[in-house]
């Protein structure tokens, strides 16, 4: 290897043209060993067109000439015409300019100063292969092949590729790797959009300086994908203006992308009453269709001005027309199925670190692709839609090994990805911020505020994502309008919470607490509470109650003289309704279906289900009744108590012993169900009680695997106990106090009810 | 107890006594009112008549519903009369005088027993109590430890007191109950250690080695029977039962002996043996055509039911919409014409509740209408593919019948045509000793032996056509029932559910009519 430097050599990647090449270009048989160099070629996918956006100026209708004259064209007069625009696009490049030109390169490796004789091989390889190339097709862009690197010193593209695995289990998938990139590196414009850089660095620089160029992102992604085994290959191609400019805007944010919604079947046989419809009077309808056909000629008109509104609307809506359309140089990154269990090919922006189809519009064409073994160019006219495919490589020319240093990336930096903090990106009527983990003391790191508008003005909902948290609050949404928060709370919380929605802390303002519900005994999963009722829900229960309302009357004129607190003063219980499931153990008019306590006015109601064929249910009502005759469907129990049942009920429920049994276990019932609710309660509060503490004062808990963090964390934690060990002696007091206070109020309440 | 007895006079139980007891079972705080209504005898559940000098046990068939019966500290000296009280869980007969236990093989879902203070001498007629969790037969007078063992057969069995009686008395009595009855948890008041178990089976796993083989040996027999049994069932709702294998083509020949003689012709053998083959594999055909047809049958049915009910749950869906809907407004108008008193706003809201009524009484025997029509045509479809089913099998057996008949003809062609033949040969030799000799005897005349064959083949055919004729009478019988069950179920609901509306709307008039002062 690495002797005889002519061309015409053992390297064997051939270059197979397809038959339907460029017109311009002679037949493929004779260039297949002409081209014995490192090139092969490669099919694309139909959405991509040739470079130099010819499909995109033919599209425009003022310029009706073959794709031939469009090639021409734009290279000649429409490349003058766009040299003012592309000026002033890299002219107005917001971001204040980092100046690489200063970046100290003494302290690198020689490997990045100077070439070894085998990269001069194969430096010598490319050279005359890229002259050929600009022989051969000269109305072709330049090749991206070996840019210079940040000491000047020219290096094949291949070798700057670097494949590392990183020792962090995230980026040992791509999505990891990926969205490592895109938030740890802050994205430079290319200094001209239509032409791709002059220099290319290493990995190892542009992770040092956390900034890079489309380029410098797609090399440091590809060697990490490579690294973690993925078929991954930088693509050196063209974009739209909104990828090449990391522009969203545009895109609705992935997080409000609702999953498909699947229709429920409708099953076509469902069995539906079909009523006879009712007569009408011909003439009334006569007259109805004649009051219409006045009407309508006034809407149509409406209609047609509405139509033209919303025309309006959507030109406005609709983007800019970009004059560079097609001619944008992007670098981004190719994914081949096959390792890693890849199902099928796709592109990854290394700007959003998102995942596209190979057929995404957005992707107009590509020029060449690379990884760390070998450089294929595209000539395809991919006019007619092809799979990407790959000619067999024949591996006699071995690749020199990168002369990219390993690349390092310390925990502390990634954890820490955000080289200014935070990162912002915007979408179309939304926001997304995102912090690095512990670098906000409430544990935020994302916030996505969705606007009413595009300008961002009118806020709809915030969401929040916060970490760490000890509370194990993991996400909050605030709707702007309602002013409703809902907190969501992962599991492990020790109130159970899984989600609390509020509109203050306050208690008794409409409260929604929902729970883990399989580590409650009760196995209640949600409970809303206002200031008159009280609802909850439950699941999976034996005696298969799923839900219980309370309903609350106002309370009573609080004394004001004696100290008694709200606590103190419970809210008089009106009715207590409670639902079951159907039993399927028991017969159907055994198995209540509905139970009502109207507990002020003494009254008890059951209602039964219904057996399949029943459509009237038979209930049993319970009342206090005295002095007064006995009617005819009502047995007196006994002096005070009646019951009345319904004519059609069982022989069950008119026997006076199982009635009286029953009336007495609802009447212990009812008596529990009071406690029920007084606990209720009291847990509710107690739930606001240690929200509003949690609140007040957040702790963030260290993961015992980030050893970055924990350092640091202990040096905070001795300094704060040090603090505290002054006021806990304190601070105890108070909570016993307050323990106490409780279980006062507790004790009061359940006296109250007796 | 004779002591105290001999000086009162001994009873029987009769109705009185019975509704006393009952009465006397009423909470103190129950109304008198509601104590008289109490005379429906069905419902009670529970009775005590302890304590009554009851001699004999009499007059409690109609408590049929009764779980716990207490009949201790009486002088009942034979257990009677609790046959018809299947449900009883719970029963006490302890401190009587009761000398053999019987008359308790209906009450299988008993699980405690107690037969306390007796003088009982042998523990027998219980092997129908599977559920008995407790036991009480202690202070009687049982001798034979051995009669123990027969207790084992009650799987339940948890609790078990024996103590007073003359065997406890033998050695090692607790070791030889706990061997032979492992399953105890107590014994005599007391807890079953592990240990005491461990010592008990190790001592005599002699003796209960053969019985344990012998239970798994029964049980083990009584499987198969049972999966035999299974099978024949599933057969038999397929109406195909022994047509599986030879069973049939054997009862052709099962009364004919002459057949078996005229085996020793030459090529009747083999002519049989084809015979039988084939005719076996036509049955196979039926047998799994049959079973094929029950799953279809069996499909439609259910598809039938699947249809009908979800009908029903419509229908009970928006009727109870309608009632929630009146409901509501008829609860509100209640309360105002309480409200009201009387005067014309009264009247007023009294008419327009009387219009309510009728409203929802409209709207629910519309409903009512509408899903019965639709449940005819339902039904209607049913029938009809019931028939179209029905009809196809009785085709398709026929003709698979026919196979059997032609097979049967064939082979009563071949067979005479041998007979013929040998008849002819033995005409010309009469001689011959080729044949055995009761053999040759058929052959002594022409018409008997050809009288004999037609015969035997008429039997035959007539057996074939009998089979055929059980299939079709079955499925014939299937047809029928499957329809008019699912019209009956139809009828009757249809029935119950108007008269249940009639009579909703009739509480809800009367409701309506008491709430108005005036009226």
């Amino acid at each position: 290897m690495g002797e005889g430097g002519h061309g015409a050599r053992s390297v064997g990647m051939c270059c197979a043209l397809p038959n339907q090449a460029l017109p311009a270009l002679p037949r493929s048989g004779t260039w297949n060993h002409l081209f014995t160099t490192l090139l092969s070629w490669f099919w694309l996918p139909q959405p991509c067109s040739l470079p130099g956006g010819m499909e995109a100026l033919e599209e425009r209708e003022e310029v009706e000439e073959t794709a031939e004259d469009a090639i021409s064209m734009n290279i000649s007069d429409s490349l003058d015409d766009l040299r003012e625009v592309v000026e002033e696009a890299s002219a107005t490049s917001g971001e204040p300019d980092f100046d690489w030109s200063s970046i100290d390169t003494s302290h690198l490796p020689s490997s990045y100063k100077t070439n070894s004789q085998q990269e001069k091989e194969l430096l010598q390889l490319a050279d005359h292969f890229f002259q050929q190339y600009t022989h051969l097709c000269p109305e072709r862009k330049p090749l991206f092949i070996h840019p210079l690197n940040e000491c000047g010193v020219q290096k094949f593209v291949s070798t700057t590729v670097r494949p590392t695995l990183l020792p962090f289990p995230d980026l040992y998938y791509w999505s990891g790797c990926a969205s490592f990139v895109c938030d740890y590196l802050i994205m430079e414009p290319l200094k001209c959009p239509i032409t791709p850089p002059s220099s290319l660095y290493s990995p190892t620089t542009i992770l040092k300086y956390q900034r890079g160029n489309c380029f410098d992102f797609s090399v440091l992604l590809c060697s990490l994908l490579i690294g973690a085994g993925y078929d991954a290959y930088c693509v050196h191609g063209y974009a739209t203006l909104e990828m090449c400019s990391l522009d969203q805007t545009q895109e609705l944010c992935p997080l409000l992308r609702k999953p498909p919604e699947v229709p429920e079947e409708e099953d076509p046989n469902k069995y539906i009453i079909k009523y006879p419809l009712e007569p009408q009077s011909k003439f009334e309808l006569q007259q109805k269709a004649k009051e219409e056909e006045e009407t309508e000629p006034v809407q149509e008109e409406e209609k047609e001005e509405e139509e033209k509104e919303e025309e309006v609307v959507t030109e406005v809506g609709m983007p800019k027309r970009d004059p560079l359309h097609g001619l944008r140089v992007h670098a981004w990154v190719l994914v081949l199925p096959g390792k890693r269990k890849v199902p099928e090919t796709f592109f990854i922006n290394p700007f959003t670190g998102n995942h596209h189809s190979t057929r995404d519009e957005c992707f107009l064409g590509i020029e060449s692709i690379w990884n760390h073994r070998n450089y294929w160019v595209n000539m395809q006219d991919c006019s007619k839609g092809c799979k990407p495919e790959k000619g067999e490589i024949d591996m006699s020319f071995e690749m020199p090994l990168s002369w990219v240093t390993r690349i390092r990336v310390s925990c502390r930096e990634y954890e820490n990805p955000f080289s200014r903090g935070k990162k912002v990106i915007l979408y179309d009527k939304a926001k997304l911020e995102k912090w690095a983990a512990y670098a906000n003391g409430d544990g935020l790191v994302e916030r996505l505020t969705v606007y009413a508008d595009s300008e961002r003005t009118e806020e709809l909902e915030v969401k929040e994502w916060f970490k760490h948290r000890e509370d194990l609050l993991y996400m909050r949404e605030v709707n702007k309008q309602t002013q409703l928060i809902t907190d969501h709370f992962r599991p492990g919380h020790p109130l159970l919470l899984k989600a609390h929605s509020y509109t203050s802390l306050e208690p008794e303002t409409g409260h929604t607490v929902e729970f883990y519900h399989t580590a409650r005994v009760d196995g209640l999963w949600k409970r809303f509470e206002n200031a008159t009722e009280m609802t909850e829900y439950f699941i999976g229960r034996e005696d298969f109650l799923h839900m219980r309302h309370i309903e609350f009357g106002e309370r009573e004129k609080e004394m004001e003289n004696a100290g008694i607190t709200a606590d103190a003063n419970p809210r008089p219980i009106v009715q207590i309704k409670e639902y079951f499931h159907r039993n399927p153990e028991k017969p159907a008019d055994e198995d209540i279906e509905e139970r009502v306590f109207m507990v002020i006015d003494d009254v008890i109601q059951l209602t039964y289900h219904l057996e399949l064929h029943d459509t009237i249910a038979s209930k049993v009502v319970f009342c206090r009744v005295i002095g007064r005759e006995k009617r005819e469907d009502e047995i007196f129990l006994s002096r005070e108590n009646t019951v009345k049942y319904e004519p059609w009920s069982s022989e069950k429920h008119k026997n006076m012993l199982h009635l009286y049994d029953l009336l007495w276990e609802l009447r212990a019932e009812q008596k529990e169900l009071k406690h029920h609710v007084r606990d209720a309660e009291a847990e509710m509060l107690n739930i606001l009680m240690v929200r509003e503490d949690e609140e007040a004062n957040i702790k963030l808990s260290v993961s015992m695997y980030s050893t970055a963090k924990r350092g640091q964390q202990q040096e905070a934690t001795e300094l704060e106990e040090e603090q505290k060990s002054s006021q806990s002696s304190l601070k105890d007091e108070s909570q016993h106090m307050g323990g106490e206070a409780e279980s006062v109020a507790h004790h009061t309440a359940t006296n109250s009810t007796v | 107890m004779s002591q105290f007895v001999s000086n009162i006079e001994p009873n029987i139980i009769d109705d009185e006594m019975v509704q006393k007891a009952i009465e006397e079972n009423c909470p103190e705080d129950l109304g008198d009112l509601a104590r008289r209504e109490i005379i429906n005898w069905k419902v009670v559940k529970e009775l005590q008549l302890s304590f009554k000098s009851i001699l004999q046990i009499d007059n409690l068939w109609p408590l049929e519903n009764l779980t716990k019966l207490q009949l201790d500290n009486n002088v009942i000296e034979k257990i009677e009369g609790l046959q018809s009280l299947v449900h009883l869980v719970w029963l006490d007969l302890s401190f009587n005088n009761i000398e053999v236990i019987e008359g308790l093989d209906t009450l299988v879902k008993l699980q405690d027993l107690s037969l306390y203070s007796n003088r009982i001498s042998k523990i027998e007629h219980m092997d129908t109590l599977q559920e008995l969790q407790i036991f009480s037969i202690g202070k009687n007078n049982l001798t034979i430890l051995e009669d123990v063992v027969c207790l084992r057969r009650l799987k339940s069995l948890r609790t078990l007191n024996l103590s007073g009686n003359p065997f406890c008395r033998e050695e090692h009595y607790t070791l030889f109950v706990v061997a032979h009855l492992p399953n105890l948890v107590y014994l005599d008041f007391k807890l079953v250690r592990d240990s005491t178990r461990k010592v008990a089976a190790l001592k005599y796993r002699d003796l209960t080695k053969p019985l344990e083989q012998e239970e798994a040996r029964v049980l083990a027999l009584q499987e198969t029977q049972e999966a035999k049994q299974k099978e024949l069932e599933y057969h038999q709702t397929a109406f195909v039962e022994y047509l599986n294998g030879s069973f049939l083509f054997d009862s052709l020949y099962e009364e004919d002996r002459e057949a078996a003689k005229l085996a020793f012709l030459p090529g009747v053998e083999d002519l049989l043996q084809a015979y039988k083959e084939e005719f076996v594999s036509v049955c196979g055909n039926l047998f799994n055509y049959g079973l094929e047809e029950y799953e279809k049958r069996e499909a439609e049915v259910s598809k039938f039911y699947k249809r009908y009910h979800e009908i029903l749950a419509v229908n009970q869906e928006e009727s109870k919409r309608i009632i929630s809907d009146f409901e509501s407004r008829n609860q509100r108008r209640l309360d105002e014409l309480y409200q009201a008193g009387s005067g014309d706003l009264a009247e007023c809201e009294g008419a327009q509740g009387k219009e309510e009524i009728r409203q929802l009484w409209d709207a629910l025997m519309t409903l009512e209408a509408l899903v019965s029509s639709d449940l005819e045509e339902l039904l209607q479809d049913f029938k009809r593919s019931i028939d179209v089913v029905a009809s196809t099998f009785t085709e398709s057996i026929q003709g698979i019948f026919n196979q059997c008949r032609d097979l049967e003809n064939e082979h009563h062609k071949k067979l005479m045509k041998i007979v013929i033949a040998t008849q002819e040969k033995l005409d010309m030799d009469p001689f011959d000793d080729s044949l055995p000799e009761d053999v040759q005897r058929l052959f002594e005349d022409k018409k008997t032996i050809v009288n004999i064959i037609n015969m035997a083949h008429s039997v035959r055919l007539r057996k074939i056509d009998k089979r055929e004729s059980d299939m079709l009478c079955n499925i014939y019988q299937w047809q029928i029932s499957e329809t008019e069950k699912a019209f009956q179920t139809e009828n009757d609901r249809n029935r119950a559910c108007i008269g249940k509306i009639l009579c909703f709307i009739n509480t809800l008039q009367k409701e309506l009519d008491n709430s108005d002062p005036e009226a």
